[in-house]
């Protein structure tokens, strides 16, 4: 499969504290990639970096073969990018259906008016919330207030698949959710790759990543560490030496 | 998620409760002073009512969208003081004033606009210094003094805005015409319309509207433009009727036209706003402020009742709002 999308020689210092160095980063079409590292391995200033919420130092971002240039959430949304952070992608006291159009609504009657076609909002939110596999019954009216923790990545994930994003960065998509919902979430995953998407997902479980990427880049101190890991030929055990640069015994490995 | 019941539902609305008050004070007031709902008494409460009443309908969308606006008392002032200033001074004939003194509203609300969404400073501190600001000019050109009003009857424009005429026993002006088209217009977009999505995304969550694509600054200023337009629009109707121009009117109607917003329902954080709860609260602010009176409590005790039902209501929201939560 062709490269979706390829980050080259990415560079990023906060002032002078340097968190990127020359990192080389690709996303091949329908895959999923696991994107492991420690704290402070800049992981998450990568994908800050891809989905325009910090500019980069230096380095270029490629979409499709064609040169992109991402300064902001709104310029990767056009490419396709669609970064889901937990919970703060989505208006908690707007309804699962106004979420999901935000920004896009749909319109009927004359334009000046701008009524939202709410009846056609709901009816396609109702159809999305079946086809990423939520199972339980959930009007489409209901306040994502109202959501576990499961069904607002779902809501989210779903979003982003109808609006037809390339790419979905899911940052810590798994924190702080119980097991059932665990692995509802990681279905939800499969199943926007099984729909032609490609995925990003970010994890400190490792068991969580391990269940459903095709592919494993691990980070540590802003660089690239590892960038080919399949984790049907890995273990868990081996990954966590390569997180941490130290064998279980506490040795450091070279790298 | 079962069906609930039509009680469990009413309940449940966020204006249920304010009703209930309403209702309860109505009911406490003629049970004093049946004299209360007297065609004459309504009529005199409508009248002043409503002219709030338009501050707070626009005020319930700003609020929604996250910010609120100090400076409304001060344009309810000013707005009528620069047209009659213009009129009297022969610069230009009254309906011209008046476009003039409506389009110095809509740079006010312009620049706390910008203010607050390109420098980011809180609404607070800004609408405060707008507060002051116009204030302060309709202080200087009219030297602190009233202006002459000349006699508005049989102008149509005075007509078009506080003509009254009579419905049976009730004296009705036609600002009340203008309160419900207001409510019902500002009520579609804050709930049907498109606009009223980005409002609502944009005081729930700015930044997750923005990522959508919603122009949350824009939407914000438009806000601050609505309200500054409907204070400078109250002003003109309440001066018209009492064919008075005081550089001081107004002073404090900000704090009054918060309180009845947030008495409805709208949360003063932003995200989730409601015009018929605003409706309800403007209502419970002035029947209260007129039944205390009539029923003999003096009228100086009026704000101790304003503050009660503040904080009264504000533990009632945040008691559902509980319960909602934990899913009851």
């Amino acid at each position: 499969m062709a490269d979706l999308i390829r980050m080259v020689g990415i560079t990023k210092y906060y002032g002078r504290v340097r968190a990127l160095e020359d990192v080389d980063f690709s996303v091949r079409e329908q895959e999923i990639v696991g994107l492991l590292g420690d704290n402070g391995a800049g992981k998450s200033t990568l994908i800050k970096v891809l989905s325009g919420a910090v500019p980069v130092t230096s380095g270029e971002i490629w979409v499709r073969g064609e040169k992109a240039e991402i300064r902001s959430t709104t310029d990767a949304i056009r490419y396709g990018i669609e970064t889901i952070y937990q919970d703060s992608a989505l208006v908690t006291q707007l309804s699962i259906a106004r979420n999901l159009f935000l920004g896009r609504e749909p319109v009927k009657g004359p334009r000046w008016l701008g009524r939202m076609d709410l009846a056609a909002m709901n009816e396609v939110a109702s159809g999305l919330l079946r086809k990423v596999g939520i199972e339980k019954r959930i009007p489409p009216e209901t306040p994502i207030a109202a959501l576990s923790g499961g069904e607002r990545q779902a809501v989210a994930i779903a979003r982003a698949m109808h609006f037809d994003s390339d790419l979905i960065v899911l940052d810590e998509p798994t924190n702080n959710l119980g097991v059932a919902e665990t692995q509802g979430v990681l279905n939800f995953v499969r199943g926007a790759r099984a729909s032609g998407h490609s995925c990003i997902f970010i994890a400190h479980n490792i068991h969580h990543v391990f269940q459903v990427v095709d592919r494993i880049v691990v980070m540590r101190r802003g660089r690239v560490v590892a960038d080919d890991i399949d984790p049907k030929a890995s273990s868990v055990e081996a990954v966590e030496q390569v997180i941490t640069g130290m064998t279980a015994e506490g040795v450091p490995v070279g790298e | 998620m079962q069906r609930q019941s039509f009680l469990q539902r009413l309940v449940a609305m966020p204006e249920f409760g304010p009703l209930v008050l309403l209702i309860a004070e109505i009911a406490v007031f003629t049970a004093i002073n049946p004299s209360f709902l007297s065609p004459l008494n309504v009529s005199n409460t409508l009248t002043f009512t409503v002219e709030l009443g338009l501050i707070a309908l626009a005020m319930t969308l700003l609020m929604t969208a996250g910010e609120f606006d100090l400076s409304v008392g001060s344009v309810f002032g000013f707005a009528p003081v620069l047209m009659w200033t213009l009129f009297n001074s022969g610069v230009a004939p009254l309906e011209i004033s008046f476009l003039i003194a409506m389009l110095a509203a809509v740079g006010i609300g312009l620049f706390s606009g910008f203010f607050v969404t390109r420098l980011k400073i809180p609404s607070f501190l800004v609408t405060l210094g707008m507060l002051l600001v116009v204030r302060g000019t309709a202080l200087y050109i009219t030297d602190g003094f009233p202006q002459r009003t000349w006699n508005a009857a049989g102008h149509w424009l005075a007509t078009a805005l506080v003509g009254d005429f009579h419905v049976g026993p009730f004296r009705i002006y036609a600002s009340l015409f203008w309160f419900v088209a207001a409510a019902l217009v500002l009520g579609y977009v804050l709930t049907r319309s498109k606009a009223g999505n980005w409002i609502q995304a944009s005081g729930g969550n700015p930044q997750a509207a923005a990522a959508r694509g919603v122009k949350v600054g824009r939407t914000k200023v438009a806000l601050f433009v609505l309200t500054a337009v409907m204070a400078a629009f109250a002003g003109m109707i309440s001066s018209i009727r009492t064919s008075a121009a005081n550089p001081n009117s107004g002073m404090g109607y900000e704090l009054e036209v918060i309180a009845m917003v947030v008495i409805g329902g709208t949360v003063l954080t932003g995200g989730r706003g409601t015009i018929l709860g605003t409706v309800i609260g403007i209502l419970i602010l002035r029947v209260m402020r007129n039944g205390i009176v009539l029923i003999g409590v003096p009228g100086l005790a009026y704000n101790i009742f304003i503050g009660a039902i503040i904080l009264g209501m504000m533990a009632l929201h945040s008691w559902l709002e509980r319960r909602h939560n934990a899913g009851v």
